[in-house]
């Protein structure tokens, strides 16, 4: 898959292989919460370590709405611009995502990456580890769905900091 | 009639500072939270760094300190951002 910079007004993701379009419609899904869950805790973190009821109580009422908004508003972003990726068999595939998609694109996959390292529960050291597993557990499959989703963030990142065209780093998988 | 001393003090000086603190999180990448700490504190890029630097090695960065007010509104932008974000009193207060 190659991501680059498309006529200062786009993110292009081309050269797109099943498995990767695969991943990539998976990132709406995985954005999805259970009440109660260790995840749900992780993506709405208290807002202090203190016992002030009241203070709790109005950043659950007031802001915590407004967080869970933009999250949703996050994902149907994503959702609405994979929807124009279109796969042909022995093609490989290719979509647009404009600019200002560009940060609910991060902040969507952050959801889903924080969600999915949350679920499986992730050490440190395991998230960090560049050498490849020997096994094909479900376990590790989602660590290199956490890899790929941050690879693909990281080259958002940089198109978003630097305005670069040309390199086209994110190619792999 | 006598005389009253009258001890005034500036809003500044009796406001308690709070300090926004950004605790360490191994799935936020590095260049992730190195570009919230730019777009929300409006930091330059080697500052911001800095800040990224401090969380990733001391496990916690305060990356601002003033107003409760204003504490609580970078706290909440910093969440949007899903960055684990508290605000707490600054000590020596």
């Amino acid at each position: 898959m190659l991501i680059r910079k498309w006529k200062k007004k786009a993110i292009e993701f081309s050269r797109i292989e099943q498995i990767e379009a695969e991943l990539l419609r998976q990132v709406p899904a995985c954005c999805d919460l259970d009440e109660g869950s260790k995840a749900e805790a992780r993506i709405f973190p208290p807002p202090a370590n203190t016992n002030d009821p009241d203070f709790l109580r109005d950043w659950h009422e007031y802001v915590r709405p407004e967080l869970q908004h933009l999250f949703r508003s996050a994902k149907e972003t994503v959702e609405t611009d994979l929807g124009s990726l279109k796969m042909k068999v022995g093609h490989l595939g290719r979509f647009l995502v404009p600019l200002e998609h560009g940060e609910p694109w991060l902040n969507a996959l952050n959801q889903a990456r924080l969600i999915l390292a949350t679920k499986f529960e992730f050490s440190e050291a395991e998230l960090s580890a560049f050498d490849l597993s020997r096994t094909f557990s479900q376990r590790e499959l989602v660590l290199h769905q956490i890899n790929f989703y941050a690879a693909i963030q990281e080259r958002i990142i940089e198109i978003l900091n630097t305005g670069d065209e040309q390199k086209g780093s994110g190619e792999g998988g | 009639m006598p005389e009253t001393a009258i001890e005034t003090k500036t809003e500044a000086q009796l406001a308690t500072p709070w300090n926004v603190v950004v605790h360490n999180d191994p799935v936020n990448l590095m260049s992730y939270v190195t570009m919230v700490f730019q777009k929300v504190f409006g930091y330059s890029r080697d500052r911001a760094t800095r800040h990224m630097l401090e969380v990733h090695h001391l496990g916690r960065s305060i990356v601002w300190t003033g107003s409760r007010e204003q504490a609580e509104l970078y706290v909440q932008q910093l969440h949007s951002y899903l960055l684990q974000a508290t605000l707490e009193k600054s000590e020596g207060c």
